[in-house]
């Protein structure tokens, strides 16, 4: 396959992946020196990184063509919304049951997956899934206020109003911070080992003593929980949550932030999301041929990059190499 | 398959974890202090946009995706702000349109709207066609106080009234309640159906059709879906059929209003329909293309005058005058919505000549609510704006065949308007 | 009301039938599902329009030449795009068809502008009725079409040399390249073909309802239904699935609510493949050796 990469190193130094904290360290800053736009987009990338890191586990660590992230992403940013307006909770606290709600709804994805439902079976039924939840979004009107969307109020956080972008950028920082932490210590461990070893050889892995099953509602749950929480950062963000930002179009966007920064790839989640994010917004000026720019974007960096947008930086720098995927 | 058969190398990762966590609490301890100095003051110009020369003006809509169509609302405003540049402007200053896509999408239109007013530092955004991205970008329109003139539909940008938001067009609500008037304005008209598709462009003019119906004692007989992207209306068709209903609102896109209106004239259904609001009445015949399934189809009609009529030819010659190749339609004349976006342009540049020399936010502001009983020479209701009501038109007519199949507008059920 | 129900939910059948049918010979040639494949409807549908309306082709020389020119854009996606990452994870080929499709509509938003196009009338207008039942030339024309192609189809694969060789593909790819038979050349044929077929849904709709890039997606996802129904993979079963399931979406909407028009092919999706995923038709193929 073009574009292999060299086994990569065993047993990279421990400091190695501490280096990569200094990326939040170092954007810190960053909200003292940008326009209130700029901010809205860097929070908005902070959305897509757990978006992208919670799908890449399902679908990169796993390995399973399981496309229900944006049903899980919706009903996260939806039992915030619904938790904040309806139960009059405080955003911070819908966080925890955002990721919960969506650990839930992925736990409920890997069912056909625990049913032996592979490949495209699996792809078209998830997707069906996201359908149905959106339709479900808009006959469940007394939660949902249906079509019309539901107008959630600014967060607040332990009584400070969160209205400004700037402040939610440092929230939304320290989620993802603590999200993808979490999701690689997570993949480190035994567990992300057997999902990879399932990956790989399914077969074997259950040859070997590995409950697949227990691993399968893991991964998927984990998925859900970080999505879900995405959810509710969107729901901060954004303030409107509407059935139709949970469309099968959203589902290509979350698809490209995984494919296009690199499949099993945390590193490459982040880039994704950064990526994905910062391109329509660069070719604002010239209507019309985002859609094109973003088409051309994937289909080129699935010929020749296949492993993704961090193989560029991974082929350079060893701390970049991250043993989830081989070829 | 590239997923290939390694089975995984032991991983010692417990010292490496604890290390994690100590940078981890560090980043989160660094990350609560910055938040802690985050509060920033919304210290916003309001004479933002404005030089002695330029009056800058955000025009945001769906120039991309799948809603693009209703990107013409955005283009008419721009030929009468060219117009306008063109007879030397107002108070010695010329109109800068910066236009910002919003795709339909929240998401999307929120970063258009921070852009217009943080980087291109705009005075005022206009026109906005799609109600999800207007109700998602109202919080940052009214945390930054600058005017607002909105096309969407949804009632609640302008009800209860904002300090700086406005409708100089017709919302849902009376558009809306105009298609069941007209309904309701057949003599004995009381088996009503409505057949929507299930969103909340459909919801935003069947929702006040159906209240209208319910305050003069007619209940809704039945609610059918007919979703986008239907081919088919058999079973909706087949349904009114048996109910026998004496009138048929339609909350439906173009496309599916003609399909309903197909099944129905091919299932003998000979019922009254009117559509709603956004389809455009010349192109759902052109769709239908069946002379007798037409003939007892209507629309709320939103303009003073009939199309192709002199009042409203004018404004044609001045699209095609000012408009550029591809801000016009592909083949045909300017669509409806061409001239639906036009009275926001107009409602701006009449504030602009009220607010003086030197105008301000506040001074725009204090204009826009002078307006009594202004004629845009667009619409059938004229505008009045107070403090306390920004929605500015409130009354329209419906449009249909008369008896010789001639093209006329009705004030009510049989009451051709002149 | 129930004869009325099925003669039309039949004649929406037929073209979730042609959808389904093209989706399943590409998937069958060459192991791939074409998320795209929608897209190539609306591609169909945007080519005749040009050459119609624009070129003033009469429309059954236009549909012609739509079918051609998508048979070569087939070719050219397999040539171009999918045989480089075949040996690849399955998503990467997922979001290459995606993106493909993606990037298809925006191309038709660029060149063919916002609108929504009407299509000129081709179709006579006429109406019979059979007792109760209302027949119009639509759906006749429509599912004659469909009917005579799947015909032909029938006798290819099980009459002609071709057919039986593609048959061979369809069981076993290694076993086929190793029986010496070019098997690059069946997927890009198979390819081209698949996408012709989705165009001629786009000519076969265009006459009928509207214009929008955006047309696909609505077609993909009834696709995608027929052919889980039908059982995933089986040519005859990908037609019946269709057919079905243009009859359920009209009874329940006729009988339950109009409501459940709209969700019945996600539904079905769901149910079918966690009750019973082999579908309704759906049988393990037998590899005689």
């Amino acid at each position: 396959m073009p574009g292999a990469l060299p086994a990569p190193v065993v047993g990279r130094p421990a400091l190695g992946r501490w280096v990569f904290l200094l990326v939040p360290l170092l954007v810190l800053p960053v909200p003292f020196f940008v326009n209130r736009y700029i901010q809205y987009v860097l929070n908005l990338i902070l959305v897509y990184v757990l978006v992208g890191v919670g799908f890449n586990i399902v679908i990169g660590n796993l390995g399973q063509l399981a496309f229900a992230n944006v049903a899980l992403f919706g009903l996260g940013a939806y039992a915030s919304g619904i938790l904040v307006v309806h139960a009059g909770w405080p955003w911070w606290t819908t966080v925890i049951p955002a990721g919960l709600v969506g650990a839930l709804a992925g736990a409920l994805a890997s069912l056909p997956a625990l049913r032996r439902i592979r490949l495209f079976y699996l792809a078209i039924m998830t997707m069906a899934f996201g359908e149905l939840m959106r339709w479900i979004y808009i006959r469940a009107e007394p939660l949902t206020n249906g079509s019309m969307g539901l107008a959630v109020p600014p967060p607040v956080l332990l009584g400070v109003r969160l209205s400004s972008d700037r402040s939610k950028f440092y929230v939304f920082l320290a989620l993802a911070v603590l999200a993808v932490v979490l999701t690689s210590s997570l993949l480190r461990s035994r567990f992300g080992r057997a999902f990879m070893a399932i990956r790989d050889n399914e077969l074997a892995a259950a040859a070997v003593g590995i409950p697949t099953d227990r691993y399968f509602i893991l991964a998927f749950a984990w998925s859900g929980f970080v999505v879900g929480v995405g959810g509710a950062m969107y729901t901060a963000l954004v303030g409107h949550v509407t059935p139709e930002a949970f469309n099968l179009l959203e589902l290509i966007l979350h698809f490209a932030v995984v494919m296009v920064g690199g499949l099993a790839s945390l590193a490459g989640s982040v880039i994704g999301a950064v990526v994905l994010t910062t391109t329509p917004e660069l070719f604002r000026g010239f209507p019309g041929v985002q859609e094109l720019v973003l088409a051309l974007l994937i289909v080129g960096v699935l010929l020749f990059l296949p492993r993704g947008l961090v193989s560029l930086l991974s082929l350079r720098l060893p701390l970049f190499r991250e043993r989830y995927y081989r070829e | 398959m590239a997923f290939c058969h390694h089975t995984d190398e032991a991983i010692n990762s417990a010292e490496v974890n604890m290390k994690t966590r100590t940078g981890f609490l560090t980043a989160v301890g660094l990350a609560l202090l910055a938040l802690a100095l985050g509060a920033i003051p919304a210290g916003a110009d309001s004479m933002q946009g404005i030089t002695d020369t330029t009056i800058k003006i955000g025009n945001i809509g769906p120039y991309t995706g799948d809603a693009s169509s209703y990107s013409a609302l955005n283009y008419g405003p721009l030929a009468y702000f060219r117009y306008v540049n063109s007879q030397g402007g107002v108070h010695g200053r010329k109109f800068e349109i910066v236009a910002a896509d919003d795709a339909c999408k929240e998401t999307t239109g929120i970063a258009a709207a921070k852009k217009l007013i943080h980087q291109d530092k705009v005075f005022m955004l206009l026109v906005q066609p799609c109600s999800g991205v207007a109700m998602a970008t109202k919080p940052v329109v009214v945390e930054e106080g600058l005017p607002w003139i909105g096309v969407s539909a949804n009632p609640k940008l302008t009800t209860p009234t904002v300090k700086n938001m406005f409708h100089v067009t017709y919302t849902g609500v009376y558009s809306g309640r105009a298609m069941a008037r007209f309904a309701l304005s057949k003599p004995n008209a009381k088996k009503v159906i409505l057949v929507a598709h299930t969103n909340d462009w459909a919801k935003g003019y069947c929702d006040p059709a159906t209240e209208y119906m319910k305050e003069h004692g007619v209940e809704p007989l039945m609610n059918l879906a007919l979703e986008r992207g239907s081919t088919d209306a058999t079973a909706q068709s087949l349904r009114i059929k048996t109910a026998n209903a004496d009138f048929v609102l339609g909350c439906l896109y173009e496309a599916e209003l003609a399909i309903l209106l197909r099944d129905l004239h091919k299932y003998g259904v000979n019922v009254p329909v009117i559509g709603a609001l956004g389809a455009d009445f010349e192109s759902t015949h052109k769709r239908v293309n069946n002379p007798a399934a037409v003939k007892n189809f209507y629309l709320p009609y939103q303009f003073k005058a009939p199309m192709g009529s002199p009042d409203m030819k004018k404004w044609e010659d001045m699209f095609v005058k000012f408009l550029e190749k591809g801000e016009l339609p592909e083949n045909g004349v300017p669509t409806n919505f061409y001239y639906f976006g036009l009275p926001t342009a107009i409602a701006t540049v009449e504030a602009f000549k009220r607010a003086g020399p030197q105008p301000s936010r506040e001074k725009f502001i204090a204009a826009m609510e002078t307006f009594k009983d202004f004629d845009t020479g667009v619409l059938a209701d004229k505008v009045n704006v107070t403090h306390d009501n920004h929605v500015g038109v409130q009354d329209m007519y419906a449009v249909g065949l008369n008896e010789q199949g001639k093209q006329t507008v009705y004030s009510a059920w049989g009451k051709p308007l002149l | 009301m129930l004869p009325q129900l099925v003669v039309s939910g039949l004649a929406q059948g037929v073209l979730y039938a042609l959808v389904a049918l093209s989706m399943t010979m590409v998937y069958r040639a060459t192991t791939v599902v074409n998320f795209g494949h929608g897209d190539l409807v609306m591609g169909g549908a945007f080519v005749v329009y040009v050459l119609v309306v624009y070129a003033h082709l009469p429309y059954l020389l236009g549909g012609l030449l739509a079918l051609t020119i998508l048979f070569a854009l087939g070719v050219g996606i397999h040539q171009g795009l999918m045989r480089r990452i075949m040996t690849g994870p399955h998503l990467a080929i997922a979001m290459m068809a995606l993106a493909v499709g993606y990037g298809l509509r925006g191309g038709a938003r660029v060149l063919w502008g916002r609108e929504v196009l009407p299509f000129p009338r081709i179709f006579p207008d006429h109406a019979w009725m059979l007792g109760d039942v209302v027949v119009t030339s639509d759906n006749l024309i429509v599912s004659g079409t469909v009917l005579g192609l799947m015909a032909v189809l029938f006798v290819l694969f099980n009459v002609t040399r071709t057919g039986r060789l593609l048959q061979a593909v369809f069981q076993s790819q290694r076993g086929a390249a190793l029986v010496g038979l070019n098997v690059d050349a069946v997927h890009r044929v198979m390819w081209g073909v698949g996408a012709a077929l989705a165009a001629l849904g786009g000519v076969l709709l265009a006459p009928i309802t509207l214009l929008y890039p955006d047309m696909g997606v609505w077609v993909l996802v009834r696709g995608f239904a027929a052919m889980t129904l039908g059982g995933f993979g089986t040519l005859h079963g990908a037609v019946l699935g269709g057919l079905i399931l243009g009859v359920v979406e009209l009874v329940l909407g006729a009988y339950v609510s109009t409501a459940f028009i709209d969700i019945s092919a996600y539904v079905v999706v769901i149910a079918v493949l966690l009750l019973r995923p082999d579908g309704l038709f759906g049988q393990q193929v037998v590899v005689r050796v």
